[in-house]
């Protein structure tokens, strides 16, 4: 089975305080620990237990700079076989449309059974995979917790829901899944497997070799565009309503009609 | 920004800006080593170090080892970090390939190293006592030996120990009693008791072997007499499997202060006659092996004592400027005015940039003596090998006594930074102090350390490492003269290394003197002076390669700046006093040698 995973090189949540920079269009980039999105990991492992038991190749791709190299190589180095790395000027600041666009001209480079992105990355719009899926005009699951391969034409996959439920759904393939965190626990990259990739060379696209009109992606293509980042401000007035499931409905549908919400 | 290790610019900074670790792979040994895979491998080791070593410090401190029916258990969680860390093949980072190595330069272990031990050098032990004791098959053990235990050591699968000190036996190894006595077959028969073994059992793995150092019978008394064996605890069959046990048996584990993590052993060697070993080396050499092995452990514990004081300082640091508390000094007549973070308290900054200039330095130094290690590798003259093993000696005490001193006082700092709060166990830094204190004893105590520095190092090969250090040192001040804002700080430091110089000719004569108790009565305020010298060194060349950095990389410019606020404070604030200290020395006042022991009192 081909399999691509789209990844991300973000800031990495684990050691870094987040601030919003002074000019309020995004956050205070200097000094941040960066490393893969989360989700995308969990992706990437998931694509290498597919192929470990059903044969193929996993290809990790990311859109981004010169430093987004690094993530490819890292998930190389975890087991992923190949990595494309995305990178011209006219990417920047692309919204996520654009970048569903740019990976969608990289996808049709190649032959996919596969596609998987992470749930969400650092913007946490979430909107990259559905993108992604409709311009290639192929099925999508999202919040995928768990995936059985059937035969090479269909897979069947679970999909996390409310209240800790999971749907089981049968897709069809080619399709795009993105990945919820927890359906398995990723590996970590040990020196063998980093010392591997040190000198693998990794392509890089830019939007000529993919045949992408500058002024679609990027700034210049961008439909949403971020006008200001900020922290709320703590409110007050909030009211934890305490007791049983039973209690806190009754209590709550009492406040609502208290408040005029219900008639 | 939130670390809790190690600041991972600070890192970087010191691998590529003043040692360019990348440089080393134009060296076929060290090919694969470009700066991309130097990168990853931080970046690798960070993450596991975070994700799953570091959330066990404080368990490895509250659950501790137990020891039932002759039973060590560490705490479960130990296992998973234990199992993920043997299969990313960290344990033998520099070592060979053919045995379970990686073949990775000794600097950027030394990074590597950095994280796994700020995260948790209590469980950083199991390995780093393997780690030593394969080194010793490695450098001594027969084609046999190295074919049965090696690997299985280097790859973790069994771990090792080093079995020195006995009851009576602890600085003064000599005094020994554990014996030996050879069988038909070549084998030894070994019976004793040894006390303080670290790692010295555990339920992490199935084998664990053994380095024990003792005495043949009728063999010469004293170190001359002591020879070097190695005992398993299961004994091992010619195709590698394990046999049967080997009569070491665990008697007892210790409290202590600190590194509740890891188990401190008593282990009775030969209880029931059925203790075998083979000799590790040439009968009577043990010392010898020992010595030859010492300036690693020596440098692996002066980063272990680093190790809590990295970390206590980005706790410390984190929580000043967190921690609301006290109005700012120049409004302190205004009743309407706001507490402030108490990162704006002098006294607080103080020891912020006190603790700030003593990790950067130290860092450097023991990544510094890690990596003229590579540069023997990669040398190809014989008297330039010569050169930088020298200068590994004459650093080894420093980097042992004098890091694990200054470290002990970072913590200490961090521990002041959060009054009471830091007292307490709800706050890390508690158990960083007590972590840290045994690093200032172990591996050689820090006077020894001081005498090691005075006796042995400063009068080899007629004073020539310390030469040889002096022109190292020099050829740093010549560069940061020419670094722009940077000359008075290296004049500062010049003077404090002609200081030295002095100091340590006057020291060096009053040993050969009838003023020896003196001399030696000074030997630790030596290492102590040395050691300040030595850090404003690596501070200064840290500076000159922080200070062009500035206006070229905006991005970076607090960092930067920072280099030579650190280098500013240190050659100001610290060296005038560290100048004191040298005048100190050259009274050499004999009031703690001449003073009557009855005079002490009590």
């Amino acid at each position: 089975m081909e399999i691509l995973v789209c990844v991300k090189r973000v800031p990495d949540t684990s050691e870094n305080e987040i601030e919003v920079g002074s000019d309020g269009q995004d956050i205070d980039r200097d000094d941040l620990v960066y490393s893969v999105n989360e989700w995308d990991n969990y992706a990437v492992e998931e694509a290498i237990q597919i192929v470990d038991k059903v044969g193929g190749k996993v290809t990790v791709v990311t859109v981004g700079d010169d430093e987004s190299e690094e993530v490819l190589r890292r998930e190389m180095a975890m087991g992923a076989n190949e990595g494309i790395l995305l990178s011209d000027d006219a990417f920047e600041s692309s919204d996520g449309k654009g970048i569903a666009a740019i990976l969608k001209a990289a996808v049709e480079k190649g032959s996919y059974d596969l596609i998987m992105t992470g749930a969400q990355a650092d913007a946490g719009a979430g909107q990259v995979g559905g993108m992604l899926a409709a311009m290639l005009d192929q099925p999508y699951a999202s919040l995928v917790n768990s995936i059985e391969v059937i035969d090479d034409k269909k897979l069947k996959v679970g999909r996390e829901i409310e209240g800790g439920n999971q749907e089981m759904n049968e897709i069809q393939m080619p399709c795009v899944l993105s990945i919820q965190t927890g359906i398995n626990e990723p590996r970590y990259v040990g020196i063998r497997g980093i010392r591997k990739v040190a000198s693998v060379d990794i392509p890089v696209l830019g939007a000529s070799d993919l045949g992408i009109d500058s002024g679609s992606v990027g700034n210049a293509g961008a439909s949403v565009k971020v006008q200001d980042y900020f922290v709320p401000v703590f409110g007050d007035g909030a009211e934890m309503l305490e007791g049983s499931t039973e209690e806190i409905i009754d209590k709550l549908i009492e406040l609502l009609k208290a408040q005029g919400g219900l008639k | 920004m939130a670390q809790f290790i190690a600041d991972r610019r600070d890192v970087d900074f010191v691998l590529h800006d003043q040692f360019g670790v990348s440089n080393l792979s134009k060296h076929e040994k060290f090919a694969e080593f470009n700066k991309k895979t130097v990168d990853l491998i931080v970046n690798e080791a960070r993450n596991l170090a975070i994700k799953e070593i570091l959330p066990t410090r404080k368990i490895g401190d509250e659950v501790g080892v137990k020891f039932e029916n002759g039973q060590i258990t560490v705490p479960e969680e130990f296992k998973k970090a234990w199992e993920i860390y043997k299969e990313g093949e960290w344990l033998a980072m520099p070592e060979d390939l053919e045995y379970g190595g990686q073949g990775m330069p000794r600097l950027l272990s030394m990074a590597a190293n950095d994280y796994f031990n700020g995260a948790n050098y209590a469980f950083m032990m199991y390995p780093g006592l393997t780690h030593g004791a394969g080194k010793l098959v490695e450098e001594f053990g027969t084609e046999k030996q190295k074919k049965l235990f090696l690997k299985k050591m280097y790859t973790g699968e069994w771990t090792g120990t080093m079995l020195l000190t006995e009851a009576e036996a602890g600085s003064d190894v000599g005094l020994l009693t554990t014996s030996a006595k050879k069988n038909d077959d070549g084998t030894y028969s070994i019976t004793g008791a040894k006390i303080f073994i670290s790692s010295g059992e555990h339920d992490m793995s199935d084998n664990i072997i053994h380095p024990v150092l003792a005495r043949i019978e009728d063999a010469p008394a004293g170190t001359k007499g002591i020879s070097l064996f190695l005992v398993p605890k299961y004994r091992v069959n010619d195709d590698g499997s394990m046999g049967e046990f080997n009569d070491v048996v665990c008697t007892g584990i210790e409290e202590k202060l600190g590194i509740h993590g890891n188990s401190t052993c008593s282990l009775t060697l030969g209880g029931k006659g059925e203790c075998i070993g083979t000799l590790l080396g040439e009968e009577n050499k043990g010392m010898r092996a020992m010595f030859l092995m010492m300036n690693e452990a020596r440098l692996l514990v002066g980063l272990q004592g680093f190790s809590c004081a990295t970390s206590a300082y980005l706790y410390a640091l984190n929580y000043a400027r967190e921690r609301i508390q006290g109005k700012n000094l120049l409004q302190m007549m205004d009743k309407d005015a706001p507490a402030v973070p108490i990162i704006n308290h002098p006294d607080v900054r103080r020891m912020l940039i006190t603790m700030k200039a003593y990790v950067e330095g130290m860092r450097s130094l023991l990544y510094y003596v890690a990596y003229l290690d590579d540069l023997i590798v990669v040398s190809d003259n014989d008297d330039e090998k010569e050169r930088l093993h020298g200068l590994i000696d004459i650093l080894i005490p420093i980097a042992k006594g004098y890091v694990t001193d200054r470290s002990f006082e970072v913590c200490s700092h961090a521990m002041q930074v959060y009054g009471g709060y830091g007292y307490i166990k709800e706050y890390p830094v508690e158990q960083l102090l007590r972590d840290c204190r045994i690093t200032m004893i172990y591996e050689g105590t820090n006077g020894i350390q001081a005498m090691d520095l005075l006796g042995r190092k400063l009068g080899m090969k007629k004073g020539k490492l310390v030469m040889d250090l002096m022109v190292e040192i020099q050829k740093t001040i010549t560069k940061a003269k020419g670094v722009a804002g940077l000359e008075e700080y290296a004049a500062k430091i010049e003077a404090s290394v002609n200081k030295l110089g002095e100091v340590a000719m006057h020291l060096g004569k009053t040993a050969m003197s009838e003023k020896v108790l003196s001399a030696f009565a000074f030997a630790s305020p030596f290492l102590e002076a040395a050691g300040d010298v030595i850090l404003s060194w690596m501070l200064l060349w840290r500076a000159a390669a922080a200070a062009p950095q500035i206006e070229k990389k905006p991005k970076d410019a607090s960092f930067y700046k920072g280099q030579v606020k650190s280098l500013e404070f240190f050659a100001s604030s610290v060296i005038p006093i560290s100048m004191g200290k040298m005048d100190a020395i050259l009274n050499t006042n004999g009031a703690a040698v001449d003073i009557e022991d009855a005079s002490f009192g009590g």
